[in-house]
């Protein structure tokens, strides 16, 4: 079996008095699409923020256990969070496009990484944009601003930016939840195509669209009052799962 | 019925307040420009003072405002640019927030003569920079400090959150983050501050009657050290007290006409930047 490429051991997460995330334990293939599913406020987003440790951004929230990247523990003392975040991208529910063009959004990381020279920004550009399908539609106006192209189109071109400085993993939040069925269609082809090369965590509610893209699949339901892992595995296996009454339940309801 | 005829009556009321408010500006400007404006010609804004201000210019009036008004927004921005990214982004809320916010009202609330006396302790005596435009400048910066932060503040308070997380998510460092998003957001802001600090800072005497300007004899600096320079304000408190004759009334008036053309001005070049963070605000 290959090495894992993400590893989660015994995570706990906590907000002040209350436990969002209670002894979570994964493993994360290279090149696999791995969703994770699960009723809202379950801790879902949560868990996947704390792959990149973008949880350090709210501070009241307390991480114990260890999540490693390549077998090296992220939340080790003396890591550097920001380089991490470099290697392991996210795209968020809702597009985050930066004011300014589409050219200057595809770029924005790496031109503020500095990992490259100037000279090399606009093939890097064409490179990103090509592999989030959006290079066709917008290479006649790369200038204009970003925030004139349709909510499928921003959500793209937010992938387009992550995937300009390289990641080896990408984490995406429910990437398709405000996008019409044309432009999840467009995605979900794109998360077919980017496995490939990257590794992909998926956060989603949608069923559908984890039995069609899952390698791996796990639910995340609220037990005692936190987000636990109550199935994990084959995405036929987890979905007629019927032992687990938290699962059972969210798949009746969605 | 009652209902409505109070809030009738409250409308009127509010209505008529505000028509007294504008009538009483409305009534100030016009009287100041039936007054000034036989005084105002080429002449006026290009020939330096003479006969005590009872004839000649303000030329070099213009030119003393101008560089103190200047340095006070190169000296007012870096440190309004700083305070409103500690308050913004280094401090946690707390203690230390509320403290730096308290200073700010302080500072604010400071009446201008108690200003005039720091500069003329800290500038003019214990740094030894004398009666300068350096002095008034920096005096000036300090007073218009928290207009200027606070509309920083509020412009980096009103960015939106999922631009940190996404530039956080990119990998790019909290400094990175500060100079990509940060600052480029915030600039109308600065301008919007620094304009309204112009408009108040360029009115105030007595922070710079003991720091940086005379009445008369100076012209364009030609040092930093005991370099005082000529001003609008000063010049109005001076010829205030002359006014009973004719020629010295003209000039006063003239020169009061010049001032609120010039805050008017200012006022008016920060109104697309406020218009654009109103907008921006509500998109947001």
């Amino acid at each position: 079996m290959t090495d894992p490429i993400l590893q989660v051991s015994h995570l706990t997460i906590e907000a002040g008095s209350r436990t969002l995330l209670r002894d979570i334990s994964l493993v994360i293939a290279p090149h696999e699409v791995f969703t994770i599913i699960g009723a809202s406020g379950s801790g879902k987003s949560t868990l996947l923020k704390s792959l990149n440790r973008l949880v350090d951004l709210t501070s009241s929230l307390k991480v114990s256990g260890q999540v490693s990247f390549r077998g090296s523990p992220i939340y080790a003392p003396g890591v550097d969070a920001d380089a991490l975040r470099a290697r392991i991208g996210i795209l968020f529910q809702q597009p985050v496009v930066f004011p300014g063009s589409i050219a200057q959004n595809v770029i924005f990381g790496v031109k503020h990484l500095g990992q490259t020279r100037k000279q090399d920004w606009p093939e890097i550009a064409e490179r990103a944009l090509r592999e989030a399908s959006l290079w066709d539609e917008v290479k006649d106006r790369l200038q204009q601003p970003a925030i004139l192209l349709s909510v499928g189109q921003q959500q793209r071109l937010c992938l387009a930016r992550a995937l300009a400085t390289q990641p080896e993993v990408i984490l995406m939040d429910e990437p398709t939840s405000a996008l019409d069925p044309k432009s999840t269609e467009a995605i979900e082809d794109l998360i077919v195509r980017l496995k490939v090369k990257h590794t992909l965590v998926l956060v989603t509610h949608n069923l559908r669209q984890a039995q069609r893209l899952a390698d791996t699949l796990a639910f995340v339901g609220g037990r005692d009052g936190a987000g636990q892992v109550l199935a994990i595995g084959n995405p036929d296996d987890v979905l007629s799962n019927r032992d687990q009454p938290e699962l059972a339940a969210f798949l009746v309801t969605d | 019925m009652s209902r409505k005829l109070l809030h009738h009556g409250f409308r009127a009321f509010t209505a008529l307040c505000a028509l007294l408010a504008c009538s009483i500006l409305g009534w100030l400007i016009f009287a100041i420009a039936r007054r000034g404006w036989p005084a105002i010609s080429w002449q006026f804004f290009t020939e330096q003072i003479r006969l005590v201000g009872a004839s000649g210019g303000i030329f070099y009036n213009l030119i003393g405002t101008g560089i103190l008004l200047l340095t006070a927004f190169i000296t007012s921005s870096p440190m309004a640019l700083s305070l409103a990214l500690l308050h913004g982004v280094y401090l946690r809320e707390g203690r230390w927030k509320r403290a730096l916010e308290t200073l700010l009202y302080v500072i604010n609330g400071m009446p201008s003569i108690v200003c005039g006396i720091f500069g003329l302790i800290v500038f003019v005596q214990f740094l030894g920079w004398g009666k300068s435009w350096l002095s008034g400048g920096f005096l000036l910066g300090i007073i218009m400090l928290p207009t200027v932060t606070v509309a920083l503040m509020e412009r980096i308070a009103s960015l939106p959150v999922r631009y940190v997380e996404a530039a956080t998510g990119l990998g790019l460092r909290q400094s990175q983050i500060i100079w990509s998003i940060i600052l480029p957001q915030s600039l109308s802001g600065l301008v919007t501050g620094s304009l309204l600090g112009l408009a108040r800072a360029a009115g105030e005497i007595a922070p710079i009657m003991f720091t940086a300007t005379i009445f008369a004899g100076a012209t364009i600096p030609h040092g930093v050290k005991e370099s005082p320079v000529l001003s609008l304000p000063y010049h109005i408190f001076i010829l205030a007290q002359d006014s009973f004759d004719p020629s010295v009334g003209a000039k006063v008036w003239g020169t009061a006409l010049v001032m609120i053309g010039l805050v008017f001005v200012l006022s008016l070049i920060a109104l697309p930047a406020r218009l654009k963070m109103h907008e921006e605000a509500h998109h947001d």
